[in-house]
């Protein structure tokens, strides 16, 4: 009798694992139509580090001062100051380079620039044909900022 | 018209109305696989290419024409071309004596179409080993062997099952067996339910579907016998495969769901409705279950399905005819 | 031995040049023909192959089916990571750190941050505190989930994988509101947090949890785990006897499968869980199925944690007071935790700098590894699968 006694309860599993894929074909599916359908990203989600133009002046808040390519991890960053004819410091970027094929997105150069200069888009579509387009100038990441709503969370706040 | 010439014409539009239908049904079959399983696991499934995905396959179609043809160095070129084809053709052979109707049969109606039904079923075994022994690799032997061992295995609580409903009918013929369920007003799945099971599960394991799918498992080291065969080659496997499901669901749909029985609609138009019902089971069953062990496969067969097959048997013997 | 695994057939197969005919060329060289007895072949499994276990290679000693020998083969995802932190920060070190054990990124931070800690005596606020056990314990639910699901789909059922994946991406969501990532944090910092969560979070948490524990666990129970075919294919498979599991220096849920009632939440509580009420399920004999049970209420568990922790949740800073570069005194320290995969340990040597002098990475995976040999001899080659799926591995923190 223990025979039938485990013959019953094999059948009775296997007819539950049925009904729960038979449930499952009456809800709706988790999946998100991407690219017609976008997924949600809440605010602060991680996508790439851009630079903040001032709303005041139009000009960047970075004066070039290397924080946050010191803090970089896999040293993403290049910084250049703008010096004028004399050799006296701008404390402006001539060249401000992000690597967004070295970077990690850990928010770090972010926490680190004391200029509130870096925010943090949600931009995730950074795909490119060209691996040295992954590098990206001041410019492309004003325009980024710009475009997309970037959030500085450096640490402490409660969201 | 002389009359061996109609005879002569009708058999061309016989064969030309099934193939196109197993062209069909292999077509809406694979579609509805891919979408009740998407289904079952929260996804979409095909949804690019034709309205609800329904022209995935002819994309796929043309990519496995696309395909580069590889012949394995060390094969023998003659059996390991013609394993396909011999993979193949039991499917279609099957369709020779189903009846669509209560009077028509696609072929004749033997008096001995279990038998028939039997024989050319295990012939797709024949065509298995071909292809793991022409590929000539040790991975295709090895999944061509156990393929092998557990379709053998499978054979005889197979014809067991479809034997205790000979019994019941009385006849050999599956056009008499789908008549005498409808004179008899009931369908044989309700005295012979066991027999039911077991040749469902028995099915299962023939197709290589389902918890039974350890011949062509992707976690095992490769693809077994099939891992030699690429393209359009691979494309008659597929195609066989699936239309032995509807095969074999028509079979249990002939002897133990009635067949073409039923109201309003036309004989054939139920045939394939009972048979798709069974081979959405089928589909349901396989992506639900895991998988069994070759070992375990067997213990199933001969320790388990065997007596019980027998006994079944002997009870319907005793009690029902 | 060298030219032996180099002729090896298998996913990746070798042309052998001084053959003298194409048949030679294809014929393995190893297979010895022993009188009397089976032959025995050396076959390769991986580093590429459908087992979603990432890049493992294992060289299989087989006797027709029968394995004889696996030897795990490492290395392919090495990153040298000890190496590199050495020129870096601590808070350097941390988002790398995450990159170890990639699925339960925060265990890895907190080994990182507790070493530091307790090198330089910081105290981390309570509010702190318990939201790091809050998101530790999230962590290693959405860790067990991951190992249900591939363990799963291991075995045959890929529908239980797209399930466990559903609830999964809901936690992705809950992570990416708190932290900004989906996968890989960098949400500890030395001292406390980067950022407190709004009480909407809270609520949103609570839900998931609702959700999860009234559909999505009963239905992973009925789909795979009390399934027929599964107790079949788990029980009695790769066994490992307390003895063995002692001696290897297993951890985690493979020690606790084999019955051995050690958890470091209990024995050296890393965080305050001490003022938590949960299990520490165990099993019994040490095999496959064992260790999926342990896994399987542990996951209950957690959930039960995580309650209690939005419970009693303090109010208050989750960042202590710190200066602005961290430079821990002169010392050693090994920090512990108890990660979903076992202990995971961080061996830090401060020179006084603002960074780590050397690191060592305690990774519980590679120690589980070595178990494979043990477990899989004489089983079939469909059972080095259930094998390798049971202990849980994760080649980045095998490799490092």
């Amino acid at each position: 009798m223990g025979v039938l006694n485990d013959v019953a309860r094999a059948a009775k599993s296997i007819v539950k694992g049925h009904m729960v894929t038979l449930r499952e074909i009456f809800k709706p599916p988790m999946t998100i139509r991407y690219p017609d359908e976008k997924p949600e990203q809440p605010k602060g989600s991680r996508g790439m580090p851009v630079l903040k133009v001032n709303a005041e002046t139009g000009e960047l808040n970075c004066t070039a001062c290397g924080l946050c390519a010191r803090s970089c991890p896999p040293g993403c960053i290049e910084v250049i100051e703008e010096t004028d004819a004399n050799g006296k410091r701008m404390r402006r970027p001539l060249a401000y380079n992000l690597d967004m094929g070295k970077c990690m997105v850990c928010n770090l150069c972010i926490e680190a620039c004391p200029f509130d200069a870096l925010e943090m888009a949600a931009n995730f579509e950074i795909s490119v044909y060209d691996p040295d387009n992954l590098v990206f100038n001041k410019d492309q990441l004003a325009t980024i900022w710009k475009n997309y709503d970037a959030v500085r969370i450096a640490g402490g706040e409660k969201l | 018209m002389p009359g061996w010439l109609i005879d002569f014409l009708w058999v061309v539009v016989k064969v030309t109305l099934v193939i196109a239908f197993v062209g069909v049904n292999f077509i809406f079959m694979v579609w509805l696989e891919r979408k009740l399983s998407a289904k079952m696991q929260a996804r979409i499934g095909p949804n690019r290419v034709g309205p609800h995905g329904s022209l995935q396959l002819i994309a796929d179609a043309l990519k496995l024409f696309s395909k580069e043809d590889i012949k394995p160095a060390m094969a023998d070129p003659k059996v390991w071309a013609l394993a396909p084809v011999v993979m193949f053709a039991p499917a279609l052979l099957v369709f020779y004596v189903l009846p669509v109707g209560p009077n028509a049969v696609i072929g004749t109606d033997l008096n001995v179409g279990l038998l028939y039904l039997a024989a050319v079923s295990s012939f797709t075994l024949v065509g298995i080993f071909m292809a793991g022994w022409g590929s000539n690799s040790k991975y295709s032997l090895l999944g061509a062997m156990r393929a092998g061992a557990a379709l053998m295995a499978y054979e005889i609580p197979l014809v067991l099952s479809i034997l205790t409903v000979a019994m019941l009918a009385g006849t050999l013929s599956v056009q008499g067996i789908v008549q005498a369920q409808v004179d008899r007003g009931y369908y044989f799945v309700f005295p012979g339910i066991v027999a039911f099971i077991i040749y469902f599960i028995c099915v299962m394991a023939e197709l290589g579907r389902g918890p039974f799918d350890l011949v062509e498992a992707e976690h095992e080291l490769v693809m077994g016998y099939q891992t030699e065969y690429s393209g359009m080659r691979w494309g008659i496997m597929l195609m066989a495969e699936y239309t032995n499901q509807f095969t074999a669901a028509a079979i249990a749909a002939m002897l133990f769901l009635g067949g073409w029985d039923g109201p309003f609609l036309p004989g054939w138009l139920w045939l394939v409705i009972k048979a798709y019902a069974l081979v959405m089971v089928m589909m349901w069953v396989r992506w639900t279950l895991p998988r069994v062990r070759i070992d375990q496969l067997l213990d199933l067969s001969w320790k388990f399905l065997l007596p019980v097959s027998l006994l079944n048997l002997v009870v319907v013997a005793i009690f029902l005819v | 031995m060298a030219d032996q695994i180099e002729r090896s057939i298998g996913a990746g197969v070798q042309v052998i040049e001084d053959a003298e005919t194409m048949e030679e060329a294809l014929r393995p060289a190893h297979l010895e023909e022993q009188a009397g007895e089976r032959r025995r072949m050396l076959v390769n499994f991986g580093p590429q192959h459908p087992s979603t276990h990432g890049v493992l290679r294992v060289l299989l000693t087989l006797e027709g089916e029968t394995v004889i020998d696996a030897q795990p083969d490492i290395g392919y995802l090495h990153r040298n990571w000890e190496k590199i932190v050495e020129g870096w920060t601590y808070a350097m070190v941390v988002p790398f750190s995450d990159r170890n054990d990639y699925l339960a990124a925060i265990c890895n931070e907190q080994a990182v941050v507790g070493a530091v800690e307790r090198l330089m005596g910081i105290e981390v606020p309570e509010r702190g505190q318990f939201l790091r056990v809050l998101v530790f314990e999230l962590q290693r639910l959405t860790s067990h989930l991951i190992w249900f699901g591939t363990f799963a789909m291991d075995m045959g059922a890929t529908t239980a994988f797209l399930h466990a994946f559903r609830e999964r991406e809901r936690c992705y969501s809950l992570f990416e509101e708190i932290t900004g990532a989906r996968l890989l944090y960098n949400y500890l910092r030395i001292g406390g947090l980067r950022n407190d969560v709004p009480d909407s979070w809270l609520k949103k948490l609570e839900q998931f949890l609702d959700d999860f524990e009234k559909e999505a666990y009963p239905s992973y129970w009925d789909l795979v785990i009390n399934n027929e075919i599964f107790r079949v294919r788990t029980k009695g498979i790769g066994v490992i006897t307390p003895e063995q599991a002692i001696a290897y220096g297993a951890s985690g849920p493979v020690l606790r499968g084999s019955g051995i009632r050690w958890d470091l939440r209990k024995v050296d509580p890393f965080l305050p869980y001490d003022q938590f009420e949960f299990d520490i399920p165990v099993g019994t004999n040490g095999d496959a199925y064992d260790r999926a049970i342990v896994r399987m209420k542990e996951m209950m568990e957690s959930v039960k944690i995580i309650r209690q922790v939005m419970k009693r949740l303090p109010d208050g800073p989750v960042m202590a007071k710190l200066p602005r570069a961290l430079r821990p005194p002169k010392g050693q320290v090994y920090n512990r935790v108890e990660s979903p995969r076992g202990e995971v340990g961080v061996y830090l040597i401060s020179d006084g700098g603002t960074g780590p002098y050397r690191i060592k990475w305690r990774s519980p995976c590679f120690t589980h590894l070595m178990l494979l040999p043990v477990m899989a001899r004489g089983h079939l080659v469909a059972d080095l699968v259930t094998c390798i799926g049971s202990i849980d591995i994760v080649l980045g923190e095998v490799d490092r």
